[in-house]
């Protein structure tokens, strides 16, 4: 699975989440979560778990930290995509 | 430097039986925060959000002052916590009613600081301090009616100008955003040295604010 693919998975996994529906169409690597997605930060672990259940991975909390933007989100995912535990 | 953080988390809002699973609160809870629970007596889905939004109260506090910080949950250790059945010299905002209160303190690396928590029926709010006196912080939470992110913004804006304007009578108070992120008080054109924090979370808005000299 490439960043691309990561990405257009990675926005069903972010649609529950968000009001700002141009906003999530529009998203790139720099999109912050909470800034720009406006996505209310006691959502960030639902989003971690979902994430988890969409990749079948698992998201450490140490990894979960750097979570903040979506280029961030791809890099974890893929990292783990890669590197099954 | 001198700062504040809150936050305040809806229960309507939350998956409580997502909550409660070990995949969801280890994300952001270690097992000696776990071992806390027993001194708390409450169901252990507010537990858990207690925690959360104790972390993301110090979290708030720490980043105005180091811009850079990113939000580690699992960095920001919750060190004591205990029930209460008040809280000394508190300017609290809201309802009193039904609240069961909690206090303690928690640390970020070399720092330590002390919070005061209000478990409602609807929803968990936290304030924090570099000092167990709370003297100088006020603090407020709001039922609002409509929940989407406009309204939430406006909502908090307006109430915490309400609670200023009642305390700094014959001012021009508005709120700016700074490049990190945090509101900012000006007073016509000159910025006041008033800390704030808002928070927001469904159809509830919080802020605390320090008011010091």
């Amino acid at each position: 699975m490439d960043r691309k693919e990561i990405l257009i998975e990675l926005k069903k996994v972010l649609t529950p989440y968000t009001e700002s529906k141009e906003m999530l169409d529009g998203i790139n690597e720099q999109t912050d979560l909470i800034k720009d997605l406006k996505i209310n930060s006691a959502n960030l672990v639902d989003i971690i778990i979902d994430a988890e259940a969409q990749y079948n991975i698992e998201i450490d909390f140490d990894a979960a930290e750097k979570m903040y933007n979506v280029g961030n989100c791809i890099d974890v995912i893929s990292d783990k995509i890669n590197k099954p535990a | 430097m001198k700062s504040v953080g809150n936050d305040i988390v809806a229960l309507n809002n939350i998956d409580k039986q997502r909550t409660c699973q070990p995949r969801f609160y280890s994300k952001f809870i270690t097992p000696p925060e776990q071992a806390l629970y027993s001194q708390t007596g409450t169901p252990f889905e507010s537990f858990v959000l207690l925690l959360w939004s104790v972390k993301e109260s110090a979290y708030k506090y720490r980043k105005r002052s180091e811009a850079g910080l990113v939000f580690s949950p699992s960095k920001i250790i919750i060190q004591q916590i205990e029930q209460t059945n008040n809280f000394e010299n508190d300017n609290f905002d809201g309802t009193q009613l039904a609240n069961i209160l909690y206090k303690g303190n928690v640390s970020l690396g070399v720092a330590k600081l002390y919070f005061r928590s209000i478990i409602h029926n609807d929803y968990i709010a936290t304030i924090v301090n570099d000092d167990e006196d709370f003297k100088n912080v006020y603090w407020g939470v709001r039922l609002i009616d409509k929940a989407d992110n406009e309204n939430q913004s406006t909502s908090v804006r307006s109430f915490v100008l309400n609670k200023l304007n009642s305390l700094f009578l014959d001012s021009e108070l508005r709120i700016e955003k700074s490049s990190v992120g945090y509101p900012v008080l000006y007073n016509g054109t000159g910025l006041m040295d008033i800390p704030l924090s808002f928070a927001h979370h469904g159809n509830y808005v919080a802020y605390s604010l320090l008011i010091y000299k």
